[in-house]
């Protein structure tokens, strides 16, 4: 038994079958997540990358119709959106919604201290959120500014992303899924991006990078890459399987899965 | 004359008539000419254009309330927080018991010289008070017609007078309560001079089913300031019936805004004329509304002269079977030049039995002007409501984020910014109900 192998698992799925809108668009991915191991999936655009994203999250209108999901020992289908954010579930969206008039801090705030509450852990009041913030935010380049405006609202792309990114790191939470966080940004904003995600890697932390294109491994270097094609895990490898895709291209997965 | 409630304001006035203010003056002939002219129009409903959403008729056909009695008992505030939302302000406090002025709960002591507050029954023998009450505005008629009911019984009130220059020293707090049910007809006149600057916040509170009558006429000298803050919260068996109309010298400016919690039925009416240029009034609000609460808000803004802007915004939730309404008017006259007259209504709906009907006019008759107006009705986004969620934040908590959020950009127009952490409170609070 290797040591890998001895971890506990920390995401376990088994079979996922999901549907949306009524189309299969997942069809049987196994898949474990170890903590403090950091998987990428990969593959070619509609092979469902983003469906197992929101899926993990429990977003409505992604049906799952077979097979399991545990998380930490719990079946994560049985848990509400919200819950599974306060049992560590992150997902950092590929497109992060902008919402008039709530500025960032008061969003920070309510999700931290929502978070807490569900855990049964004491809220933060004003002094100590508004020091915590400000330690987080400043090594992501997210200004006071930015803060005070409503949450991304008139954002660059960049500028989501941080946020996504600081987000994650003011919640500290147990697996991150980072949904083509890579796109749209220019290399300097993606260079920042990368330092924040690796920052939060520790052994405690499970990530699923998910991203179309090699480039976003250069920065943040998974332990293990999957190629997803029509639903399935069609091959995994080491970090090197990242390269050999930028090579050949995902040409020859699409039949391997059909 | 062919509805029982127009005939039960009638009988009304041939019982109390001649208990009411200025019997024997200019007053009771114009009440008698008053009441002959609403009796032969008979109640609003929906048949007249104005009225098209709003069934005034039917609504008082249904309560058929008598004329509120004069309250006897110790006056007892109804234990919502909006009743107690201006409470912490330093205020001078005027209070009308269904609809008369209660002495002992007022306090009026410390007035500024050069401020003169009265009841309506003291000033009726001026000029400027006869003026503010003949005046009409007919630009919208069939709204207008509504304020005859209350000039035939109009019983009580409070009369206003700020001398030129002269700065109400803090804001001037008026609470309308209906402590016993039954109709009350309340009329206010406002007349700030020349350089004149108030404040004023308005609470009207319903304890017991009551129709509340106010007619506000304001008229705002040259460089004058008027702050207006409203706050409507009555009971389900209520109708809230108000109507202000304003008259804006050269530089003035009015700013006025409404937060309605509602009542059965209400309808709050605005009529705004520009009578100098370099004015400027923004008609505002907010609403919540639930259950099967109907409000409507009807304006009329009147750009006469050259150079006046004009801003109105209403945004509001309407939540169980509640239906908004909004009718506004922007008219635009062939010399206004220069004019910016701004118009937007805006509603969530939070379920879907819940109704609004917006209908936003522009009547420009000048060419070099700037003029919008829009309105929208939506629902809350599901997606914002998922990735709120998304960092743990529970539906619930999420929905109130995002309603007060919307009604927010409402709020901050404002005028008193005290008034607006009240408001948001209240909305907040209001909020935690629906969704308990």
């Amino acid at each position: 038994m290797t040591s890998r192998e001895r971890m506990k698992v920390m995401l376990e799925i088994r079979n996922l079958h999901a549907k949306v809108d009524g189309k299969e668009i997942l069809n049987g991915i196994d898949l474990d997540i170890r903590a403090g191991e950091v998987h990428a999936i990969m593959g070619p655009n509609g092979s469902g990358k983003s469906t197992l994203s929101y899926v993990l999250a429990g977003r409505e209108g992604y049906e799952v119709t077979e097979g399991t999901i545990r998380f930490k020992g719990r079946d994560l289908m049985e848990m509400d959106v919200d819950e599974r954010a306060a049992a560590g579930v992150f997902l950092a969206f590929q497109y992060p919604l902008e919402i008039p008039g709530v500025t960032t801090m008061t969003f920070l705030k309510t999700a931290l201290n929502a978070q807490r509450k569900a855990r049964g852990e004491e809220e933060l009041d004003a002094v100590r959120f508004l020091k915590l913030v400000r330690e987080k935010a400043k090594p992501l380049n997210v200004t006071d500014d930015m803060l005070k405006r409503a949450l991304n609202v008139g954002y660059s792309g960049g500028e989501k992303k941080r946020a996504e990114v600081l987000q994650m790191s003011l919640l500290e939470p147990a697996l991150c899924v980072l949904d083509e966080t890579d796109s749209g940004l220019d290399i300097d904003a993606l260079k920042t991006v990368a330092e924040g995600v690796n920052a939060l890697r520790s052994p405690e932390r499970a990530m699923i990078v998910i991203t179309h294109y090699q480039r976003l491994l250069d920065y943040i270097v998974p332990d293990v890459v999957h190629v997803l094609s029509k639903g399935r895990i069609v091959k995994t490898g080491g970090k090197e399987l990242a390269l050999e895709l930028e090579k050949s291209g995902y040409a020859g997965y699409g039949a391997d899965a059909a | 004359m062919n509805d029982k409630a127009t005939a039960n304001f009638v009988t009304a006035f041939e019982t109390v008539g001649n208990e009411l203010p200025g019997a024997g003056s200019w007053l009771a002939r114009r009440r008698a000419d008053a009441i002959e002219a609403f009796a032969e129009a008979g109640l609003p409903h929906r048949r007249l254009e104005d009225w098209k959403y709003t069934d005034l008729r039917q609504a008082l056909d249904k309560a058929a309330f008598a004329p509120a009695p004069r309250h006897e008992a110790a006056v007892i505030l109804p234990e919502t927080p909006a009743a107690t939302a201006f409470a912490g302000i330093d205020a001078h406090r005027l209070v009308f018991v269904n609809g008369r002025f209660h002495e002992g709960l007022s306090d009026t002591a410390r007035l500024p010289k050069g401020v003169e507050l009265h009841r309506l029954a003291d000033v009726l023998s001026e000029q400027w008070a006869k003026a503010l009450i003949e005046r009409r505005m007919d630009e919208a008629r069939q709204a207008e017609n509504i304020v005859e009911l209350n000039t035939a019984l109009m019983a009580d009130g409070m009369a206003l007078r700020i001398r030129k220059g002269v700065r109400l020293d803090k804001p001037l707090h008026l609470v309308f309560v209906a402590a016993d049910a039954g109709a009350s007809h309340t009329r206010n006149l406002m007349l700030l001079e020349e350089g004149a600057e108030a404040s004023i916040l308005e609470s009207h509170l319903g304890g017991k089913a009551a129709l509340a009558d106010i007619v506000t006429d304001i008229e705002l000298g040259a460089d004058a300031t008027l702050r207006h803050a409203k706050l409507q919260d009555e009971t389900a068996d209520s109708v809230h019936l108000s109507t202000l109309r304003a008259t804006l010298a050269g530089k003035s400016r009015l700013e006025s805004f409404t937060l309605t919690l509602g009542c059965g039925l209400s309808r709050a009416q605005n009529f705004i004329r520009f009578a100098g240029e370099g004015a400027h009034a923004s008609v505002d609000g907010a609403y919540a509304l639930r259950a099967k609460q109907h409000f409507d808000t009807f304006s009329v803004v009147d750009h006469a002269v050259p150079g006046c802007t004009s801003h109105t915004m209403f945004k509001g939730v309407l939540d169980g079977e509640a239906e908004g309404v909004f009718q506004g008017k922007v008219i635009v006259r062939p010399d206004a030049q220069k004019t910016d007259g701004r118009q937007m209504t805006q509603a969530l709906l939070l379920s879907r039995d819940a109704s609004m009907n917006a209908k936003p006019e522009l009547e420009i008759y000048a060419d070099d002007v700037q003029c919008a107006h829009g309105s929208t009705v939506g629902e809350l986004s599901k997606d914002a409501i998922f990735y709120l969620r998304s960092r743990g934040i529970p539906e619930a908590e999420a929905r109130r984020l995002l309603v007060l959020a919307f009604l927010d950009e409402a709020i901050e127009l404002a005028p008193h910014e005290a008034s607006r952490g009240i408001f948001r409170d209240l909305v907040s609070g209001w909020f935690g109900e629906v969704a308990a």
